[in-house]
């Protein structure tokens, strides 16, 4: 899977799924922080709970609870990234 | 004036009554095992702790069975032993009735809506979805145990059974009710166990409250009912003791987040505070805390702290213990089966212990209860914590130990403001009378609604659409009355009930309907949350930093007088300060063609949909704030049945006087004092639409006529089939300005 097409699938799926309105997938910075307050898109836990079950859906990859997440939550670019591996590794 | 507890009755995973209940949890038995009830694939966990061998059956008239439900059942059974042990029935005398819950029929329907939503033709009146709306559990408990004269159905989430027991103490408090029996009560079901599953928040073990190593609730079922009675009245009809006292108890919203609770429990421990003022008691005279405890990492911290935060040092002598190790959280039902734990704690001089705790987390410094207790116990604190941040706690004391509270005297209460969000727009406190006026009939179907027109949509992303439309509406009419929740010195002040008849039908569908379709692992945490009948109310609260009480109800085509009276009553006697009540009603296929004709009858006109919000404020609140009303509230009323003598004590009509109902003419049984009867007569439906919140939108266009100097007075008559409201406003005036606008 090319990177840069995971990477827009994935924004498009943010902004649909969080229902992030008003916000465009191009209007996410790849390497910004996703959850925390103020900071990045400012995502909370019940988002990064429906991040991870339309992931699965979206793209068959399976997000890992717990600590593990943490990293893979990170941002755009980290996320992609467990995606294209995970479905290299398939 | 002491509130007595004269009677318990309860279902619960461990037994049926409220003494197996107890002797139970006091021998440490826990009661999760597979569940039975129904089965998904790909479900993650199959604990659960149901109620052994309740069908709706046992309940229903002979042959109705498809129209009643689990939670019908395990309401009347615990309904009819409290009462028997009171010594008390509603043929008798005349007692009043509120139930808390959140799914009522919903393990009958949900796989029936999911049907439904393939195939839009076969959407139709069907008696098997009679019980799906919140409210079906009170008709159909009233149905089988006699005619309660006065009912509620409501809903805060986790906390709805504990809000129950709130307003039956605010109504007794009040001098309109003797005899309340109030509780909560909740099935199982695959909404609830799959949503709950989503969310992460279930431990595919037995719980443990409080552990290290917690990892989240399993859930349950069951129903308590208590009857609650002023000690005079009870020792008239000859009880001189009862099983203990409630004596105190608070309320209030976090106004923070959809599911997770604040960190810190700042507002848990405002309401816990609260409910010890009311009581006047300090820490040093409460012996156990009956805990939320629901197992979850953040509610166990959250109310930890709360706890801390209000008993000072005397955390370290006062035992906690959470039931739900060995029941698990039984939803709607849990803050009711907990406050008859509570009395029972009391009555029996034993604490029941913590099941599943085996090392405390550092997190959680509390004085545990890890085994069954022997002490005097004086006085219990029972707290109860829901989706949304709605947050109850409830005091109970042993008879007669602590000084009698005085009845507080009863509060005027004025209307300040008033919005609806509906065919017309956003129509503020004086413009609602564009309802009466003449002109065309709405658009079927739903209303022209851009969110992004009132509301900052990255932050109201969460709501969903009956969500944001009570958002709008509540939050127009604080604007008009001047009142910014946010403003930390008022947040607290400011609550909100508001009802849905049918709660988020289309929503719980899509939710079912994604299960079957995509499997268990797919269903939507996000969604979830939005589908308890509290979400919208709780969203606006937590969109517009509403820190008072915060909670739905549901009552048919009657919700929005309903939460108007609701609010009324707890004004009244001190129990909240200003409120925005009413209700959101949305345009849906399975409403129009299935909910709406089997419940409330083939609708005669456009179906429309629209949200109000009528804003409730104490008289002597308004005034401190230098605020003059748009009208007073002098009168209101509530009835079952056909209504027979309910505007005995209505006061008389003004000159500029007139009638306004929502949907339609009144019923024929229903006969208006003859002065009334003579006044015009009208209805906002030809323009608003026929929704079961068009009563909402009759209350504002009174509100507006009255507020332009256009009537002196207004009677708002709501009614549904063996239910109706009535409200009277009147001019706020002085008399040197008489009328102009």
């Amino acid at each position: 899977m090319d990177p840069a097409d995971v990477r827009q699938k994935l924004k498009e799926l943010m902004v649909t799924e969080l229902n992030l309105e008003g916000k465009a997938p191009s209007d996410i910075d790849d390497a910004a922080p996703l959850f925390g307050e103020g900071r990045g898109l400012g995502l909370d836990s019940l988002d990064a709970l429906q991040l991870a079950m339309s992931v699965e859906e979206k793209f068959g990859v399976r997000v890992p609870e717990g600590d593990e997440a943490r990293s893979i939550f990170a941002s755009v670019n980290a996320l992609a990234d467990h995606i294209v591996r995970a479905k290299a590794a398939a | 004036m002491r509130i007595w507890v004269t009677g318990i009755g309860v279902v619960s995973p461990l037994g049926r009554g409220a003494g197996v209940t107890m002797d139970r949890l006091l021998a440490g038995d826990r009661a999760f095992g597979e569940l039975s009830l129904f089965h998904l694939p790909d479900m993650r966990t199959r604990l659960a702790a149901e109620a052994p061998g309740i069908s709706a059956a046992e309940v229903a008239p002979e042959g109705d069975a498809e129209a009643w439900s689990r939670t019908d059942a395990m309401s009347v059974l615990a309904v009819r032993e409290a009462l028997v042990q009171a010594g008390v029935a509603p043929a008798a005398a005349p007692i009043d009735l509120i139930v808390g819950g959140t799914t009522a029929g919903m393990y009958e329907t949900e796989d029936l809506l999911a049907e439904l939503s393939r195939d839009a033709d076969a959407i139709k009146p069907l008696r098997a979805m009679l019980t799906h709306p919140l409210s079906s559990t009170a008709d159909h408990v009233r149905a089988a145990v006699g005619p309660f004269r006065r009912v509620r159905s409501l809903c805060s989430a986790c906390s709805s059974g504990a809000n129950a027991l709130l307003l039956a103490a605010a109504w007794i408090r009040a001098g309109v009710s003797h005899c309340v029996v109030a509780g909560g009560a909740d099935g199982l079901c695959r909404l609830t166990y799959t949503g709950f599953g989503a969310l992460s928040a279930v431990d595919p073990n037995p719980c443990r409250p409080f552990d290290k190593r917690r990892a989240g609730l399993n859930l349950g079922e069951g129903a308590a009912f208590l009857v609650l009675e002023p000690e005079d009245t009870s020792r008239a009809r000859g009880v001189t003791r009862p099983i203990a006292e409630l004596v105190g108890w608070g309320v209030g919203a976090e106004a923070h987040h959809i599911t997770n609770p604040e960190r810190e429990g700042r507002t848990a421990a405002r309401v816990m505070r609260a409910a010890l003022a009311k009581a006047r008691l300090s820490p040093a005279d409460i012996d156990h805390v009956n805990a939320h405890g629901t197992a979850t990492p953040l509610n166990d911290s959250m109310e930890a702290a709360a706890i801390r935060a209000c008993f000072g040092p005397e955390v370290e002598r006062v035992l906690v213990s959470s039931v739900k190790g060995q029941i698990g959280h039984t939803l709607g039902a849990a803050g009711a089966i907990e406050a008859a734990v509570s009395v029972m704690t009391i009555a029996r001089g034993e604490i029941p212990p913590t099941q599943g705790l085996e090392e405390v987390d550092p997190a959680c410094p509390l004085a545990h209860a890890t085994r069954a207790t022997k002490a005097d116990v004086r006085a219990v604190m029972s707290n109860s914590f829901g989706f949304g941040g709605t947050d109850t706690s409830l005091v109970f004391a042993a008879p007669g130990v602590f000084p009698a509270p005085e009845a507080p005297p009863r509060r005027a209460v004025v209307v300040v403001s008033a919005a609806t969000i509906g065919p017309l727009g956003v129509l503020g406190a004086r413009e609602n009378d564009a309802y009466l006026k003449p002109g065309p009939a709405p658009a079927p179907g739903p209303i022209a609604f851009q969110a992004a027109d009132h509301l900052d949509v990255g932050r109201a992303r969460r709501l969903d659409r009956a969500g944001r439309l009570s958002a709008v509406a509540i939050q127009r009419a604080l604007r008009d009355a001047g009142l910014d929740p946010l403003d930390p010195s008022i947040g607290a002040d400011v609550g909100a009930i508001l009802g849905a008849a049918f709660g988020s039908v289309d929503g719980s569908t899509a939710f079912m309907r994604r299960i079957y379709e995509k499997g268990v692992k797919f269903a939507s945490p996000a969604d979830f949350p939005n589908l308890v009948p509290s979400s919208p109310v709780g969203h606006a609260s937590i969109y517009l930093g509403l820190r008072g009480p915060v909670f739905a109800v549901a009552d048919l085509g009657v919700t929005a007088e309903c939460a108007v009276v609701t609010a009324a009553d707890l004004i009244a006697v001190g129990e909240g300060e200003v409120l925005a009540a009413g209700s959101v009603e949305e345009a849906s296929p399975m409403i129009e063609r299935c909910l709406g004709p089997i419940c409330s009858g083939e609708a005669r006109g456009v179906r429309s949909e629209g949200a109000s919000a009528i804003l409730l404020e104490a008289e002597e609140h308004a005034k401190a704030r230098g605020i003059r009303p748009l009208a007073r509230l002098p009168w209101w009323t509530s009835w079952r049945g056909a209504g027979a003598g309910v505007f005995k004590d209505a006061p008389a009509p003004s000159q500029r006087s007139a009638v306004l109902t929502g949907q339609e003419d009144l019923p024929p049984g229903l006969h208006l004092p003859e002065a009334w009867a003579r006044v015009p007569h009208r209805a906002v439906a030809p323009r608003a639409g026929v929704h079961e919140g068009a009563g909402g939108f009759a209350l504002a266009a009174a509100l507006a006529a009255i507020a332009r100097g256009e009537l002196d007075a207004a009677l708002v008559v709501g009614h549904a089939p063996e239910r109706g409201y009535a409200l009277l406003l009147t001019a706020e005036r002085s008399p040197d300005d008489s009328g102009s606008s």
